[in-house]
This record gives C-alpha cells, structure tokens and sequence, in this order.
C-alpha cells in the first residue's frame, strides 16, 4: 500500500524491544514505550491509523495478504478528508557534520481550535533489510523509527485560517545509517482523548530545500520564508519582513483601529498613527459585527483588561476628547 | 401612492429574481471554499517485532 500511495499513505514502523536484541540500534524502547503508551498498545503487531483507528494482529506466518481489504478500508475512510492543516518540510543536510536542520511550516486554510494540538516530528530510515525472527524470514523493513525528536510534541498556537507556524531544530544522522534512506514526518496530532493525527508530510533530507524562495537567505534566517526578499526589509522591526507583514507596527498603535496615518509627517518608514472619531466608529462596527480585520485585533484593548468591549470603546473616546494621542 | 405602487409592482419582482442569483452565488462560494480546503492524508504506525 505504501507503493501503491505514495503521495497520501506515510508509515513508521515502532521497534518493540522484547523483539529488539539487546544492543541493536533498533532498539528505542523509551520512545516505543511512550508512543505506544500513548495507544495503549499491548499486542503486537498493532497498527494505529491516524492515532484514532487500531488493528491488532491477523496476519500468522507473516501473511499480510489477507490485511490489505481491511487496510484498504481503513485508508479509504480517512484520505481525502477535509483538514484546516497543510504541512511543508524544508531545511538543510549538512553532509560535513551529519546534522540536519529542518524547518516545519504548518499553514491553516480553515478555523480550528488549537486547545492540545500538538506537532510531532519523527526520522525514519527507509528500506532496511532485517530479519523477522517470528517467521524465521529476512523482510524490507519500512520506515523504521530512528528518532522521535519532539518527544511530548511542540504546542500548536495557531488557530484561524490563514495562519502559519514554523518549527526549526536539528538532528544528527548517525553513521550507521544510509543516509539517502532518511526521512523527516511531520504530523498534527490531538494530545486530548483521542488522539486525532489532522495531517501528516514527509520529506527524503536530500529532498529538502533550504532556501525556499531563492533570495540567498536560509529558511531558518529568512524573515519572509516563501516570499524572495533579499533585502530583508523589516521597518517596523518586528521580525515578520515587510513582504510578509500586512500590519506595520509603526502605524498600527493602541487606539489606531483603523490604521490611518497623517502622512505630513512621514518620518521615511511611515506616516504618524491619526486617533480620531473615525477609529471609534470602526471599532463600534467591528464590535457590533464581531469582525476584527487582523491588524486591528491586537490593537483594541484600550484598557488592558484582556477583553474587547465598551468600556475600551469608552477609554478610546475619552482618549480622543483629552486628546491622549 | 400610486407612484409608491408602481414602484412596489416593478421592485418585488426584481427583488425575487435576485434570490437565484444570491443562491448561485453562495453555491459557488461553497464549492470555491471547499475546493481549496487541504486533503487529510494517512498515516500508520506500526508496532511490531522484526527484529
């Protein structure tokens, strides 16, 4: 099946070390035991289909013909559902030192919660020739776990869509390993009950772009990573380049809800902030129609209470009549 | 009051014609929306024995 979907089906084969011997580097049993106790799996072979679906057993003498109808139903089921999360793996294999540093993009095209979403980062090996010692037989192993590196997963914070989130770090590829076999996956995945995988990439580290829009900045440096920006303009210094960032921080100031500027005063990044009626009839429509545009939304409580009502629309008028702007 | 009749006969027509079009077009906004929604994809882990 793995063949069959290339695109749509990833896999990582979980080692259990009462199979494992001693010594092998097979043998993960710490991160065996925390994933597969994260299933609550007992019985081996277990697969677990996107966190939430199990198969134990059923294939005696290494048979895993009679499987493939009920895997294939269990696929079918589950590909092609919608998802508010898409997954893009890049970054770079430094073959001198054996490190590879990744960069994981999640991107949101719908609203979703993110209350106990979690992103989990796995390196597999593929094709490794292995001894099945139950069947006394030597098999083409899949995928084999070589490392969890995001043990108890990175908080996902994002929540609208349209937003992104990226995840660096590195790795180092051990030298018993071939090299050109190593993946990086990259999954969703709920941490609540159950433990719903949302989405899930992989990416061959040879595969792996480390400048992904050409502009001679490294994704991992590049304040606008899909956007080519060689200058690196930032005015408003917030670390999002001025090609990625819709909001100027120099002009979107407490109170400044609609975001005009009195350009009189162009100071050669931007015009000064205007505060005026016109900023209170927005935020009343805003209010009124519980739209905020996103650059006005961080910018809208007046009185720091940690809520957006009247009473700020109050701070925000008297802010205006003492002229306090 | 026949000028607001007359404007009544030649408004409510139109204005109920106008209701397959908004329908078309929230129809096409669905299928817009829905087309550009990511595609769950699968993934399996297996525990297991191989040695």
């Amino acid at each position: 099946m793995l063949n069959e979907f290339p695109e749509t089906l990833f896999s990582i084969e979980w080692h259990s070390p009462s199979y494992t011997p001693a010594g092998s580097d097979f043998d993960l049993s710490a991160l065996y035991s925390q994933r597969g106790g994260m299933y609550g799996v007992g019985g081996i072979p277990h697969s677990q289909w996107n966190g939430v679906q199990s198969t134990v057993g059923g294939y005696p003498n290494g048979n895993w013909d009679p499987m493939y109808s009920s895997f294939m139903n269990i696929y079918d089921g589950m590909v092609m559902d919608e998802t508010p999360y898409e997954i893009d793996i890049n970054g770079m294999f430094d073959q001198i030192n054996d490190e590879v540093t990744y960069d994981v993009i999640v991107t949101m095209d719908a609203d979703m919660s993110s209350t106990n979403q979690k992103v989990d980062i796995f390196v597999v090996e593929d094709n490794i020739w292995s001894y099945w010692g139950a069947v006394g037989i030597y098999h083409n192993a899949r995928n084999v776990a070589r490392d969890w590196v995001t043990t108890d997963g990175l908080d996902l914070t994002i929540s609208s869509s349209g937003e992104s989130q990226t995840f660096t770090g590195t790795f180092d590829v051990s030298d018993a390993w071939v090299s050109d076999s190593v993946k990086i996956i990259a999954v969703v995945q709920n941490y609540g009950n159950p433990k719903q995988i949302y989405q899930v990439n992989q990416i061959n580290i040879n595969d792996m772009n480390p400048d992904v829009d050409d502009d001679g900045i490294l994704n991992g440096d590049d304040n606008c990573m899909d956007v080519h920006n060689p200058n690196q303009s930032d005015v408003d210094g917030d670390g999002t380049g001025d090609v990625c960032d819709n909001c100027n921080d120099n002009v979107y100031v407490l109170g400044n809800i609609n975001g005009d500027t009195d350009w009189s005063n162009w100071d050669g990044l931007a015009g000064s902030p205007v505060i005026d009626i016109f900023d209170l009839l927005t935020y009343v429509d805003m209010l009124e129609s519980n739209e905020y545009s996103d650059c006005a939304a961080g910018i809208m409580d007046i009185n720091g209470d940690g809520n957006l009502n009247l009473v700020d629309i109050w701070y925000l008028l008297q802010s205006i009549i003492n002229g306090n702007n | 009051m026949k000028k607001i009749l007359l404007l009544l006969a030649i408004s409510l027509p139109i204005a109920q014609r106008m209701d397959p079009l908004d329908l078309a077009i929230d129809e096409l906004r669905t299928i817009v929306e829905t087309a550009s929604r990511s595609s769950q994809k699968v993934f399996v882990e297996d525990f297991t024995g191989l040695d």
